[in-house]
């Protein structure tokens, strides 16, 4: 009941007409850039960062906050419409949704069973972050350096390891973040380090250039491949918001899809590491256990409902985690992190205490978000078309420009687009060869928490390992940190032994 | 015995295992390791970071030798190039102007696309960087020693 009061208290703070404004343009700019084929909510989130600077910490985090909610609104419409899933997460809505645009002639319906079930898996994720966030603050309040340190590095490993195909160049893009985050200052002493005599990296490296680069500019030189491909929508029919809605049985078709997936999403979307697309795998997944009138993948409401409803439901649940322990489930949740720092907010079991009007405004603002993107996304259906195909061509000098001004403008210097422009060089060399950049934007932001906790334990342990399995957290913590671990070296063994079995 | 061609695959954990050996030597020799009565000191946890990315690099380059390379087509290099101009230009014309010039030559003089659509992106996107990075968030754009040279 307390966590209610607190979250009526936080749309005190969200009802003002400058939130209520940046609530509706993060949720268009964000409906905008997920539907954007190739863009993508990491992008999106790095690209628009710069425009938040003239709020206060709390307007432009719940800016953010709605942006990123609203890309995985947006992400679906391309994949419905072209079949071109806008981000990662919109591959399974894919799967039943552009049958159902397509061969079920129902382009609109499959636009509305999106647009509900995201809200419906929005809502749930929201509801049970408004109870579990605070409860998870107050076992973080039992952390010591140990357990953070733990922590941390089961955060990290867990994405190093677990996102792409490959764990080896996770964890060396993770090491390589952490590496490049102890540039500059240490961060105890306050000495400075790894600055080569250089006045600018004594500084350190600018976390938004940085972020710009690897996610933004190098998502422009990836583009150039796509930029004669001509993006057609296969439709015989205009859309109208009339012409889609759903019926009665639609809706009774929907509703028990959406509920399940948005009490597994959110599940999913605490798991540092797992995230929307897992969620969306996942909620997938689930749905083929239960019964669909239509079968899946033919265009069925339930299966674009199922994955819906459990992304929006594990980017609402990832608020969890980012908030109360400061641990980031994806790359986007540790932009919003490092957009949460940049303001002087630590976020951890402090933070629901210390700073309670934002992470309670933050929460009630993503319930404004939900349904405000739930009516422009509604409203926004008939112009869709024209949205999606704005051609690459076209968006290639835009978004240069845009990742140009956006990281002069954080230092007001060149130095700042030069961070830009090297880290979006190393960020498509990299995707070229493979290498997922998510895990190296996470360390880069969780490092120096991940350095000051590590020194504090061996300070307080006088060098001993010990401080890690003498308390049963920690303790319990390095134990899921060795199964992230051994979990792909199990499974590569077993692919080797298995075929040696049936050979002999 | 087939020779195995060099692949930026291969590059990438060499590269990281440089970077390691550098942070690793820079920590131990410079910033210090560990202190009898004060415990880690600056170089400790870049150390240690630095070590398992050597260990890490040498397995990923090994993982690197059994897979194919692959290629980098010169026109995705272009707004790379387009950017180094746009930064080169900066430094005469000031940055607002060598954007303006950068989105109008690329839709006009590389994409081919007709004057009217070349000028309503160019009108859209200049529109966004004036109204909201210039009047908005108030970010003073470098004018370019021309500008200077005349104003100043």
């Amino acid at each position: 009941m307390e966590n209610f009061t607190m979250l009526l208290e936080g749309f005190t703070v969200v009802l003002t007409v400058q939130n209520v404004l940046v609530v509706l343009l993060g949720a268009v700019l964000g409906l905008i850039v997920g539907a954007m084929p190739g863009i993508g909510s990491l992008a999106g989130v790095a690209l628009l960062l710069p425009l938040t600077y003239k709020f206060n910490p709390t307007t432009a985090i719940i800016m953010l906050g709605s942006l990123y909610y609203a890309n995985m609104y947006g992400g679906a419409f391309s994949a419905i419409l072209l079949n071109i899933p806008g981000d990662s997460p919109a591959v399974m809505t894919a799967l039943d949704g552009y049958p159902m645009a397509t061969k079920r002639n129902r382009p609109g319906q499959a636009l509305f069973t999106s647009n509900m079930s995201s809200f419906i898996g929005g809502l749930i994720g929201m509801i049970i972050l408004t109870f579990t966030g605070p409860a998870l603050a107050n076992l973080g309040l039992k952390f010591g350096p140990a357990e953070m340190t733990a922590l941390l590095l089961v955060a990290m490993t867990s994405i190093g390891w677990l996102v792409g195909e490959n764990p080896t160049k996770g964890v060396i893009l993770t090491l390589v973040g952490i590496l490049v985050a102890s540039m500059g200052m240490d961060t105890l002493t306050g000495s400075p380090r790894f600055d080569f005599g250089n006045i600018y990296l004594l500084g350190g490296i600018p976390f938004t250039p940085f972020v710009i680069g690897t996610v933004g500019f190098s998502q422009v030189l990836k583009l150039m491949q796509d930029r004669n491909k001509k993006v057609e929508a296969n439709l015989s029919q205009k859309l109208t918001i009339k012409g889609s809605m759903l019926t009665l049985h639609d809706i009774k078709r929907l509703l028990p899809p959406a509920i399940r997936s948005g009490f597994l999403g959110t599940f999913v979307g605490v798991l540092p590491g797992a995230g929307a697309t897992t969620g969306s795998f996942m909620g997938y997944a689930m749905q083929k256990a239960f019964k669909s009138e239509e079968e899946l993948g033919t265009g069925a409401i339930e299966g674009i409902a199922a994955c819906e409803s459990a992304n929006n439901a594990a980017a609402a649940g990832s608020f969890a985690p980012l908030l109360a322990l400061g641990i980031p489930g994806s790359g986007t949740g540790a932009v919003l992190l490092g957009g949460l720092m940049m303001w002087g907010l630590n976020p951890g079991p402090l933070l629901f205490s210390s700073q309670p009007e934002f992470c309670w405004g933050l929460i009630a603002s993503l319930f404004l978000a939900n349904l405000i993107t739930l009516i422009i996304a509604v409203g926004i259906i008939p112009f869709m078309i024209r949205i999606l195909t704005v051609p690459v061509k076209i968006l290639v000098p835009c978004i240069t420009v845009v990742c140009i001004v956006g990281s002069y403008s954080t230092s007001n210097s060149m130095y700042g687009v030069l961070v830009m422009f090297f880290s979006g060089l190393f960020g498509y060399v990299l995707d070229r060869n493979g290498y997922s950049t998510a895990p190296m934007l996470l360390a880069f932001v969780l490092a120096p928490l991940l350095e000051s906790n590590m020194r504090k334990s061996f300070i307080s342990s006088h060098g001993s390992l010990d401080i890690f399995f003498q308390k049963p957290i920690a303790a319990f913590l390095i134990l899921v940190l060795f199964a992230i671990i051994l979990t792909p070296v199990i499974k590569f063994a077993l692919k080797k032994i298995r075929p040696a079995q049936k050979s002999s | 015995m087939q020779k195995k061609k060099i692949t930026s695959k291969m590059l990438i954990p060499v590269f990281s295992a440089s970077a390691a050996v550098l942070f690793i030597s820079f920590g131990y020799v410079k910033y210090g390791f560990w202190h009898p009565t004060r415990g880690p000191l600056p170089g400790f946890f870049p150390v240690i970071i630095g070590s398992i990315l050597l260990v890490m690099s040498v397995l990923g380059f090994i993982t690197s030798l059994s897979e194919e390379g692959t290629d980098y087509p010169l026109e995705n290099w272009y707004p790379a190039f387009g950017a180094v101009l746009v930064m080169l230009a900066t430094l005469v014309i000031g940055m607002l102007p060598s954007l303006a010039i950068f989105v109008v030559l690329w839709l006009k003089w590389y994409e081919k696309y007709p004057w009217k659509t070349t000028l309503i992106v160019f009108a859209v996107i200049m529109g966004i960087v004036v109204g909201a990075f210039v009047f908005w968030l108030g970010v003073p754009f470098p004018k370019g020693i021309i500008y200077d040279l005349i104003f100043n």
